[in-house]
């Protein structure tokens, strides 16, 4: 454990990174282990050899031509930005056009999603009526066939209510002109349900 | 012109390159080139990658010169562009030839000095340098990197920390263990005076 620790201060005396206090540690260690000591002295040849290598010849013109080659790269570089530069956005104007859209939304907000919901489809009893009517002209039997439908459909939903008495459709045909105002408004109301559901 | 940028201090020519002037950030390159080149050389082990790489850092040093604050110098930092360039470069490389020579480093110098691989009129200490090339490149990538910049290039611990983007205690460590490594290897070469 000791020698490991040893150890690993050489490499750093060899670097130059071993602080004094240490160095001394070491040297006190050194004399006493033949282990390390034959270490010390084997990473330290080996420092040498490794510093003996030397950088291989490089012939002026190898960095004639790097130097060249890396003007044209630099050239083409600066050519291409040339051109891309009217399509490049800064930072500065990402952030004015995100501000600019948060503003269109919100003003789009403001004045059009604020007025209440219109309604698509205004129901009117009374229209609808007169264009049923319309439509019936002088077929009896389908105008047979409408009251019955309706009668049986009043008749079955609002025989609890209230209703002043059962309507004769047959015999009158504008059985709504008899109706009371209040009666023409609940079964006003009462078909409003059914169209929205 | 030429001789006026040589005069200039490197801030001055980063300023100038800053701003689109090529001339000076060639000065800039001219200066560092040598060191950054044979440092990727040392850790590529070949001329034409390590050209390749050291173009592609200059180059990357350029298009980001911007974001250079100067807080360190630009030989510090574009060093530092070639070294992680390198290392991702080496990262990706899936060489044939990596593995062939850390398998016949591994089976030919396993500690044991065969007299056949010494050709007469070949000196051991020439083979031991060699062998000490081959050794050095065999290491993991880390230990090379920092091998290479402190022993090769001379720099501090706390400068291929810089570099390499790591603690001077992790750099320490490496060093440590890259020497246990190499010492372990080339043993039989190492012994004697």
């Amino acid at each position: 454990m000791r020698c490991q620790k040893i150890e690993k201060w050489l490499s750093d005396r060899i670097d130059g990174e071993l602080s004094k206090e240490k160095e001394r540690l070491l040297e006190d260690h050194l004399e006493k282990c033949a282990s390390c000591r034959s270490y010390a002295a084997s990473i330290a040849k080996l420092q040498d050899e490794a510093m003996s290598i030397k950088d291989a010849e490089i012939s002026p013109l190898f960095w004639e031509e790097f130097a060249s080659e890396l003007k044209a790269n630099l050239k083409s570089f600066q050519q291409e930005k040339k051109v891309r530069r009217p399509f490049v956005l800064g930072w500065n104007w990402v952030w004015s056009g995100a501000a600019l859209l948060v503003v269109v939304v919100g003003l789009y907000l403001l004045f059009f999603q604020s007025q209440p919901p219109q309604e698509m489809y205004v129901f009117s009893l009374e229209s609808s009526l007169s264009r049923i009517y319309q439509e019936i002209g002088d077929d009896s039997e389908l105008e047979e066939l409408f009251n019955s439908v309706i009668m049986d459909s009043i008749g079955e939903s609002l025989e609890d209510s209230g209703w002043r008495e059962r309507p004769d459709f047959l015999e009158n045909l504008l059985i709504w002109e008899d109706l009371s105002e209040g009666e023409m408004k609940f079964l006003e109301s009462e078909i409003k349900k059914d169209v929205k559901t | 012109m030429k001789g006026s940028m040589e005069d200039c201090s490197d801030g001055r020519l980063v300023a100038q390159a800053k701003k689109g002037d090529a001339d000076a950030f060639a000065e800039l390159v001219r200066r560092c080139q040598e060191k950054i080149y044979f440092t990727i050389l040392a850790l590529t082990k070949n001329q034409q990658d390590a050209s390749d790489l050291v173009q592609e850092a200059f180059m990357q040093a350029f298009k980001s010169l911007r974001s250079f604050r100067q807080r360190s110098s630009f030989y510090t930092w574009v060093y530092r562009i070639a070294v992680n360039l390198t290392l991702n470069f080496l990262k990706r490389r899936k060489r044939e030839d990596v593995q062939e020579v850390l398998d016949e480093s591994q089976s030919t110098g396993n500690g044991t000095v065969d007299s056949s691989l010494s050709p007469e009129g070949r000196s051991l200490k020439k083979e031991l340098s060699e062998r000490m090339q081959t050794a050095i490149y065999s290491l993991p990538l880390s230990y090379r990197a920092s091998f290479t910049l402190v022993v090769f290039q001379g720099m501090t611990h706390s400068q291929a920390a810089r570099i390499l983007g790591c603690s001077e205690n992790t750099v320490s460590w490496r060093m440590h263990k890259a020497r246990k490594i190499l010492q372990a290897r080339l043993k039989p070469y190492l012994q004697g005076g």
